[in-house]
């Protein structure tokens, strides 16, 4: 037998930084290999080489025993190797539809003129392949959530019935739905004899879906396994080579905080997202909330911000000001890290400079107007080396850096500016063992220095291993409110979300 | 010592790239001493017209630098600066001061900017769009009032004599040189072109960022607008009269200018003021040496194609570096 794609010797760099030094690569019929590291490993970029998403410096590519140069990603796509990329991969101006068939509307043309009808039906039907029900091709992108986005995405390349299948971090974007919804092709695949790259941070989810695991640190291939190899601990240290010190969530099992309330919530209502919400956050305490994604967890993050505005409620900080928007919202101490990073959080073809110093001028604009280099180069130079950012310099665009650093960043954005209230929403998606390590040690600092912080999360155990105060949310509504305990079990938490 | 070495290659590459649009304008020059020699024209005349001609789309293109950053286009900045032109020929007649005139014609183009940017932030409609509206009223009131007052001489003006003084190289270029730095300084130095430039890198995050878009949209059309009435003013100096077609095409000449200039139409952080200094001048000896070698009757509709051809010609090659990165987008 013979692999179904052969990569040798891939070279990659960005600017000064090599992404990849000399790694190879096969792929195995009816195989599902997943690939795993810390974040800038190198995974994305040796899957989207594969996948005519960027093009090797050099080193050698052969699919089912031809050479491999996909001219880009609809090329290799048509070719047999298709791609789920990370952050979105749609367009939002144009329907589902649209999205689908974006390389092929000429297909529906009929006398020049394009068959609509035609172009709907055929992508209800890639839709209703993967399982998916409720979405027709005739709506609008921009009417569907992040999810369901990934969903026609998926959708758009298992329609092409791809021999190879790359999903790189998909599974952080879905609810379990959209999960099963991927399992089943990856199976189906499998069965098929076709093969999958499976790219993902969460180590039980690839033990469980992958057949080998290639781990990847630094840009170097550092070891396989075979499934009956699979060993947690071994696969950590073999990402990180070294091995995780100390407590990964906080150690301690005691709730505490503050007497002062630093933000307080009442009665927030906003359509089926929130119905009568009433939370007050204090000082020195994180406080998780959690449920199914569509549980209007999301919406609340983006209210308390003053990002989005209640039909009814309010939100108000410590002195009574009402947060209306997110200006107020700033001037007040808040900070809030979106989760949709890659939009709300930053400006990728910005510099790293760009996007920390955007949010904290006042701090260091004199006369809060002239912004000068000599305050504004420590500043952010400050926020990159406490938050350990990998860079070249911090004149060199996000939009280079892996999620993890990506993530750093968008700390370094509001840690920087000194914010009092920080509203974290899924602040871990698509990061690394490392990174999410580094990034709980961190909200811990914090909620020692007095800080507030609101973890908005669909993964139960950072939200045990976190919170002080764990508040679950099902279908706009508080459910049920738990303490932190060493006690507290996911099972117990898991009846309140479903 | 292999990261410094790859360090040190990009950054001369970066510089390379920053200089290219400089080469260029200083290749256009050459050629065009060279295409003004070779026909025995005096190219003194020409470096003058050229100079008039270019300090005009420079001033307002530098202005319209603020719009551009934002990833949007004001298209009526040619029909704005003729209402404001046209308006101070009119105050001026009624006044005889000069002082005034000036007022009113920064007054007037600020203010037209702002009409532009508002109606765009209330009715939450494309700004482009609301540009295109006052194109055409702004260009069909100037018309009317032209020609009303006007008549037989087909345009209106203020004596000559009241701006020859002005009408010199040096104060031209301290005019341009005073504005720039300016907008050089607001630009890069402050709060306001920081936060302009990250708005148009990414409009969601910077809203999410504390930065209020209606406010930062306006202050940025305020900025064009001192560039149009500069350059209204300049007009008046350099030909102290206004006819319908005075400044007709500066609005679509920014755009080209712009990107002859090496900045990105999309706008965001590689937004520099200088493009529109070294855009406006490419473009305008561009212009001329078409003109002259195309020498016919048919010579400006040609010339116009073969400029669009250019203009196409480096978009396409700035979109290529877009994916390749070596050249700014």
């Amino acid at each position: 037998m013979e692999p179904i794609l052969e990569m040798k010797h891939i070279r990659k760099t960005f600017s000064s930084t090599v992404a990849l030094g000399d790694v190879s690569l096969e792929v195995w019929p009816g195989e599902v290999r997943g690939l795993i590291g810390e974040n800038g490993s190198g995974k994305s970029t040796i899957s989207s080489i594969a996948a005519g998403m960027q093009k090797a410096d050099s080193g050698e590519m052969v699919f089912q025993g031809k050479p491999w140069n996909p001219k880009s990603m609809i090329d290799a796509l048509q070719h047999g190797v298709g791609m789920i990329v990370q952050e979105s991969g749609t367009i939002s101006g144009v329907t589902v539809a649209e999205n689908i068939f974006l390389a092929e509307l000429g297909q529906f043309k009929k006398l020049g003129i394009i068959d609509r009808r035609a172009m709907n039906k055929k992508a209800d039907e890639a839709l209703r392949a993967i399982g998916v029900n409720d979405v027709h091709g005739s709506t609008p992108l921009a009417a569907l959530d992040f999810q369901t986005r990934k969903l026609v995405e998926i959708a758009k390349v298992v329609m092409k019935q791809p021999r190879i299948l790359v999903v790189d971090e998909t599974t952080t974007a879905l609810s379990q739905n959209g999960r099963d919804i991927l399992y089943d092709i990856i199976k189906r695949f499998r069965k098929e004899g076709k093969a999958v790259l499976f790219i993902s941070h969460d180590l039980e989810e690839i033990m469980e879906v992958c057949d080998t695991l290639t781990v990847l640190r630094d840009g170097a291939r550092i070891r396989d396994f075979r499934k009956e190899e699979f060993d947690p601990d071994a696969i950590r240290t073999s990402m990180i080579g070294r091995e995780l010190q100390g407590d990964y969530y906080r150690g301690d099992f005691t709730p505490s905080r503050l007497d002062e309330v630093a933000l307080r919530a009442e009665h927030l209502r906003s359509g089926d997202a929130l119905k009568d919400v009433s939370i007050d956050f204090h000082r020195g305490e994180i406080v998780g909330i959690g449920g199914l994604s569509h549980c209007g967890m999301h919406t609340l993050g983006k209210i308390l911000f003053g990002a989005e505005h209640p039909e009814a409620g309010s939100v108000t900080t410590a002195d009574g000001t009402k947060i209306t928007n997110e200006t107020a919202a700033m001037k007040h101490g808040i900070g809030y890290v979106a989760k949709d990073r890659d939009v709300e959080s930053l400006a990728l073809n910005t510099s790293i400079r760009d996007n920390i110093a955007i949010a904290g001028m006042e701090r260091y604009a004199i006369g809060n107007f002239l912004v000068t280099g000599l305050k504004e180069r420590p500043y952010v130079d400050a926020q990159i080396k406490s938050l350990s950012v990998k860079c070249s310099d911090r004149d060199q665009l996000v939009s280079q850096l892996s999620g993890g650093n990506k993530q750093r960043v968008v700390f370094g954005k509001w840690i920087g500016r000194g914010s009092e209230i920080l509203i974290l929403d899924c602040p871990t998606r698509g990061v690394d063992i490392g990174v999410k390590k580094a990034m709980y040690e961190l909200m811990d600092q914090l909620k020692r220095e007095g800080k507030a912080i609101i973890m908005i999360s669909e993964e139960l155990p950072e939200l045990m291993g976190m919170a002080d105060r764990l508040i679950i949310m099902k279908d706009g509504v508080i459910m049920k409110e738990f303490a932190r305990s060493r006690e507290l079990s996911d099972a117990e938490i898991i009846k309140y979300m479903i | 010592m292999a990261q410094t070495k790859l360090t040190k290659k990009n950054r001369l590459r970066e510089l390379l790239v920053t200089l290219l649009p400089i080469a260029a304008l200083l290749i256009l020059f050459g050629v065009l001493c060279m295409v003004v020699s070779s026909r025995g024209y005096r190219l003194d005349m020409y470096l003058r017209i050229i100079f008039n001609e270019g300090v005009v789309l420079a001033v307002v293109a530098t202005g319209a630098i603020f719009i551009y950053s934002l990833g949007s286009f004001d298209i009526s900045l040619g029909a704005s600066t003729l209402f404001s032109a046209t308006i101070g020929v009119l105050v001026y007649n009624s006044t005889q001061s000069l002082p005034l005139m000036i007022l009113t014609i920064f007054g007037v183009a600020v203010g037209c900017s702002l009409l532009s940017s508002v109606l765009a932030s209330v009715f939450h409609i494309p700004v482009f769009v609301t540009t295109v509206a006052m194109m055409s009223v702004l260009s069909a009131v100037a018309a009317q009032i032209i020609t009303t007052k006007g008549g037989a001489l087909g345009g209106i003006g203020i004596p000559a004599a009241v701006v020859e003084p002005l009408d010199n190289l040096p104060f031209k270029l301290a005019v341009l040189a005073v504005f720039a730095v300016l907008c050089v300084f607001v630009f890069n130095f402050t709060k306001i072109g920081r936060r302009l430039k990250f708005l148009g890198s990414n409009p969601v995050c910077a809203k999410l960022s504390g930065i209020k878009v209606n406010v930062y949209a306006i202050i940025a059309f305020v900025m064009a607008g001192l560039g149009v009435g500069l350059g209204a003013f300049l007009t008046l100096v350099y030909t102290p009269s206004v006819t319908p077609t005075t400044a007709g095409s500066i609005g679509m000449n920014i755009l080209v200018a712009i990107v002859f200039g090496g900045m990105p139409i999309s706008g965001g952080s590689r937004s520099r003021i200088y493009a529109a200094i070294v855009g406006g001048f490419s473009y305008i000896l561009l212009n001329n040496i078409l003109k002259i070698v195309i020498d016919s009757g048919a010579g400006y509709g040609i010339s116009q194609i073969v400029s669009a051809v250019f203009f196409l010609a480096v978009v396409y090659v700035t979109s290529m570096n877009y994916r390749t990165k070596l050249l700014p987008r």
